[in-house]
Parts: C-alpha cells; structure tokens; sequence
C-alpha cells in the first residue's frame, strides 16, 4: 500500500479496513471500562424509575432541602477556589518565592489524603476548642457544625484539583507571549488578564469542572466539621448516606443518588456549554 | 541609534558583545546559539545582563554602573519572537492593536487600518491567527510590533519559516519599510544573503561574543580575523608569512605560493592568513592572461557541484598540497567547456586576496 509509506496519509485513514492496530488492541479494554459505568450508573436509573414512591421523592422537602444546599455550596465553593486558587496557580507557575516546591506539594496534599482526615484536621484548628477555633470562638465566630463549615470543607478537599489544572494550564503557555505583551507596553497584571488567563482557558474550564464536581460529591470532611443537619449541613451526599441508614434503606438512597445523578450531568453539560460557546475573540 | 554593550553569563556560555549603529538595519549573523537570539531578548529589557549599557535613541534604558535597567514596558521597543507569538486568541486587528491599549478606540482603530493598509492586510484584520497564512502572520507580527511607534525593531529570524519566494517578498518589503520608517532595525539571521540582503551594518557572532562589525560591504569584504572569513564563507583560506612586495604591496608566502597581494602595514615575516572568495577566483583562458601583477597558479579539478545556477570547482594546485575552491555561474561554466577540461590556470587578483592577521598575532590590522 503506497499510502502506508506517507505519514501524513496514514493519519487521514481512521476508518476502514485500514485502522491502527493499536486501535483494535485498545478497543477491547475501553470498552469493558465504558460497560462497567454504563452498566453500574444503567442500573442505578432502571431501579429508581421503577421503583415506587420515587417521584413523591422529588419535591420532599428533606430532598429539596440537601439538593439546594449542595448546588449553592458548591458554586459558592467553585467560585472562592477561582478567586483564591487561580493567583496561587499561577506563581506555582511563573513566580519563584522561597518555599515554592513545598507550597506546591501541600497543595496536592488535600487530593491523595483521605477526606475523613481533612474533617478531623478542620475540627482540630477551627472546631470551637481547636487550635485558632479558640480565638474564632472567643470572637464571636463560630465555624464548626454551620453551613460556612461545609463551604471550608469543599474548599480544603476541592480547590486543590482546579489549582493543580490552572498550573499546568499556565505552564504550557509560552512565555513568549508574555514577553511580547511586556514590549508592546501593558503591565504584567493587565498581561494576565489579556493573555495567561484567557491562554489557560482549557485548563480553567477543566478545573473549574473538576473542582466543582469535587465540592458536591464531597462527604467525609463535611461529616467530621460540620456535622449533618438536615438543611443546614446535609448535602446530597449526607443525605444519601442518611437515608441508606433509616428505616427506608436502599430505596431512600437510589431516589436521591439518581437525583444528584441527574442534576450534576445536567450542570456539568450546561458548565461545558456555557463556557465553550463564549467568543473565542476578546476584545 | 542605538549602542549595546552587555555580558551575561549563563551556564558555560559567556555573552559578550558590543556594537553600535545609527538609523539603519543592522543584522546581527552568526550561526545559531552564538547570542543573536539573547542579545534582542537583552535590549528588549526581558533579561537582564550582569554588567554592560543599552541607549536606545539617546535614552539610557539599561547601565549596570548606575543601576538603571528600564522594564521593557518603558523601552519603546517593537519585539517580533521568532515564533511570532500571534495571541491566538485574538483577531489580526486585536493583535496589532493590542499595544495601543491607552489611545481612545477610534484613534485605535485607525492605527490599526493604516498599518493594515502598510502591510497589505486588509481584509484580513477579522481573521485569528491560525486562519493567516505564514506570510500574513509575520505581517500582523510586524505590524502588531509597530503599532505604539518603537523607535527600535527587534526582529529575530523573522523569515526563516517561510518559503523562498515569501522570503524574498517580505525582505523586499522591509527595505521599504525602514526607508519610510525613522528607526533602527536589529534583524537576526543565520543566513549569510538574508545578511546582506537586509544589512546596511553587520555584526558577526561567534560563541557568544561579536567578533566583526561595521557596514556590510566593510564586514563582507574585508573581514578582521579568519574566524570571520570562516562564518562569512571565505571557502579559501590560508596561512602563511609576508614578505615586502613591489610596489608597496605585499606578497603572502603561503604552502609554497606566493600570493601578491595590495596588503600594506606589515613587518616581514608577520605571520598572517590570507583568504579569497570562491566566486572571486578566475578561471584563466589560455590564450589570455590576467595580468603579471596578479598570482597564477595551475591547478586541477578534483571535485565539484553543481548548484542549478552555479558550480562550485576544487582544484588541487600544482606543486603544492593547497586546494582552492572556485565558484563559477552555468554559462560561462558552459562556454568554457569545463565539463571536458579538468586543467586550468586560475588568476587570484591581488586585490581580491585579504589579508588578515593570524590568531594569536597581536600586530595591528593590516590595510588592503
């Protein structure tokens, strides 16, 4: 086959008979992966749709309740770890300070540590006998067992997964573009916002999912620091674990895990769309 | 105008140049990782130098003894990178306004327009980068470099992705543009006709540090030491001694050859190097002579290429182990049936040969 010989033919042949094998290779693994979700996630949906008193669970109030919770906590969560995680993302990746390789460290640290370890490290320094709680306590503040517990909780568990993206998001852009911003006169913190920022824009979509998705998933941090009461400190995931536990059992957990399911996919798709569909050319 | 001085250390590699030119196009050349490439990053004020001075237009933007160094936001300097660095997120027309940040839109947009119309890009203000050809792309570079009126471009091999007719385009249309323009043009290059072709000064690279500067026919024809002759293709080179010759001139004792040349200014015996380009190098006929104050040798071709409008020729010279390589173009290649002579008279013109001191000679440089 003569077009086997040319490089940038063979590139152009992806269906057919003349296919990459690794593609034939690799197709049997991949596929098991995408049954085994399909099927776990398959029957999670078949079961709760046919099982009864699923739609009475919709607007039950303990649902609502959780289901409002974990979508605001969330988002608010999402949007501290922009504010707060994108500058340290991006002197993780251009900045030089003392301390640098261990700042970038412990960052990932909150991402291979068990999330029940995070609870009891929250409780610790700011539970009201903790290490600063104390002081916290002493001046009126009090975090552990609120709904501002549950925001700390994301953040420390979450806002790790968007700053680790944003780094390598920030690294991959040439720091000539940069260079060239500084000649034609704008600042570095105006180049940041005309060029690395919008440069990274994959990276920031990418994070921001998976920070995001990280913040509503999020179960063991929040139970250790602030606790699970119904509408005040029960997401979704409390919630579930909260029905599984009662006299409901199984049935009460598939209603609202398929519930989550489905408003997660929803957001995830819009959160894609939205940020997709944005003029690729700022002004 | 502008005057550079600077050293910079980095790693095993030592920076050291110096060189200095008015309103001109100055090509910095040198084959790659001599410092061309560091030197713009340099004077762009995007690193900074362990010691030395950068006046850009009479402004002191680096001095190391007064502790100046002038952020590049402050140097007034046009950057074109040699990957151009379009933002890719950005239009041609966003591109080269880009620097124009603080001038009222219209007046903006009208900058945009008249160097799009400099360059030839309208039409294609609204398209990104990806959508340009290579071409359009170092146009928006160029223009985007413009915009805020530098009074100094930094060009760094700005051409050497492009095809050889854009080439030649482009580097036509740069000519023009520094004519129109009042500013000095630092373009970097490893190509020795691009070199020519652009330069009014040259500076000569090598290993870090600028070993020959002045205005290109100077630097071209007459280079200061071997090592230059090398970079600047002199292809015959060679070392030998002076010896006082007729008529104030001198002749270079070189492996067995006598090689008269216009050289004055130096003592008998002086070590030197003397060298001739390949296209310089006649081919003598035998009816005809080049004349009895010129050197004759004898030589035979060994081996050679053709080039499609040239040929290069390597003789081995007679009675001696020396080799000269001759550059001739196809016709007279073909009138002189060299195809089917393999011997030949060659007449090295005593003002063609240059003579230049030898490494190591301390001894000033010689005239001719």
């Amino acid at each position: 086959m003569a077009s086997s010989r040319h490089p940038e033919t063979r590139a152009d042949t992806g269906s057919g008979s003349r296919q990459l094998p690794v593609a034939a290779v690799f197709s049997a693994p991949a596929a098991l992966f995408a049954a085994f979700i399909c099927l776990a996630l398959g029957a999670l949906i078949y079961r709760a749709l046919t099982a009864e008193g699923f739609t009475a669970r919709l607007d039950d109030e303990f649902t609502l309740d959780a289901l409002w919770l974990s979508l605001w906590t969330s988002t608010l969560t999402l949007g501290i770890a922009l504010l707060l995680g994108t500058p340290l993302a991006y002197l993780l990746a251009r900045g030089s300070f003392p301390g640098k390789r261990i700042v970038d460290v412990l960052v990932d640290l909150p991402i291979v540590l068990p999330p029940t370890v995070a609870g009891v490290a929250l409780l610790v320094a700011f539970g009201r006998r903790g290490v600063f709680g104390e002081y916290l306590d002493d001046a009126g503040v009090t975090l552990p067992f609120t709904t501002a517990a549950v925001i700390l909780a994301q953040l420390f568990v979450a806002t790790p997964f968007l700053i680790r993206s944003l780094k390598a998001g920030f690294e991959s852009i040439d720091p000539t573009y940069e260079q060239v911003s500084a000649t034609l006169g704008v600042s570095p913190l105006r180049t940041f916002f005309r060029v690395s920022l919008p440069l990274a824009r994959p990276a920031l979509i990418g994070g921001s999912i998976l920070c995001w998705a990280r913040a509503i998933s999020e179960l063991g941090a929040t139970l250790i620091f602030a606790g699970n009461f119904s509408g005040r400190t029960q997401t979704m995931p409390l919630a579930i674990i909260t029905a599984f536990e009662s006299s409901r059992g199984l049935a009460g957990a598939l209603a609202l895990s398929v519930i989550l399911l489905g408003v997660a996919f929803a957001l995830l798709l819009a959160l894609r769309f939205v940020l997709r569909s944005r003029d690729m050319y700022l002004a | 105008m502008i005057e550079v001085q600077l050293r910079k250390r980095l790693g095993d590699f030592q920076l050291d140049v110096s060189f200095r030119a008015g309103d001109e196009t100055v090509v910095l050349f040198g084959h790659s990782g001599s410092g061309k490439s560091l030197t713009l990053v340099a004077v762009a004020g995007l690193m900074a130098p362990d010691e030395g001075r950068v006046v850009i237009d009479g402004q002191m933007v680096f001095d190391s003894e007064n502790g100046i160094s002038l952020p590049p936001q402050s140097r007034m300097v046009g950057y074109v990178p040699q990957q151009l660095a379009l933002f890719p997120h950005l239009s041609a027309a966003h591109n080269i306004g880009y620097g124009l940040g603080h001038h009222p839109r219209v007046a903006r947009e009208r900058r945009v327009a008249e160097l799009a119309e400099m360059l030839g890009l309208e039409g294609l203000l609204d398209r990104p980068p990806h959508k340009l050809s290579g071409g359009q792309q170092q146009r928006v570079a160029l223009a985007r470099a413009l915009a805020p009126n530098p009074s100094l471009l930094l060009l760094d091999e700005p051409f050497s992705a492009l095809d050889a007719s854009i080439r030649r385009t482009l580097r036509r249309e740069l000519i023009a543009l520094r004519e129109r323009l009042d500013l000095t043009i630092l373009f970097v290059t490893h190509d020795l006709s691009e070199a020519y072709n652009l330069a009014d000064r040259l500076v000569v690279y090598d290993e870090g540090s600028t070993i020959d500067e002045g205005p290109r026919r100077r630097v071209y024809a007459a280079p200061t030491s071997r090592r230059v002759a090398q970079l600047l293709e002199f292809t015959n080179i060679f070392s030998g001694v002076a010896e006082p010759g007729e008529g104030g001139g001198t002749i270079v004792a070189a492996q067995g050859l006598s090689l008269k040349t216009l050289a004055t200014g130096l003592q008998p015996g002086q070590p030197v190097d003397v060298c001739i380009r390949p296209d310089y190098v006649l081919l003598v006929r035998s009816d005809r002579g080049a004349g009895p104050q010129n050197t004759h040798v004898r030589g035979r071709i060994v081996d050679e290429s053709a080039h499609g409008s040239s040929y290069t020729l390597r003789f081995a010279i007679e009675g001696t182990d020396m080799q000269i390589e001759a550059e001739l173009p196809v016709r007279p290649y073909e009138v002189l049936d060299v195809a089917n002579q393999k011997e030949w008279w060659l007449g090295l013109r005593r003002e063609d040969l240059h003579v230049m001191p030898a490494p190591g000679d301390r001894q000033a440089a010689p005239g001719g």
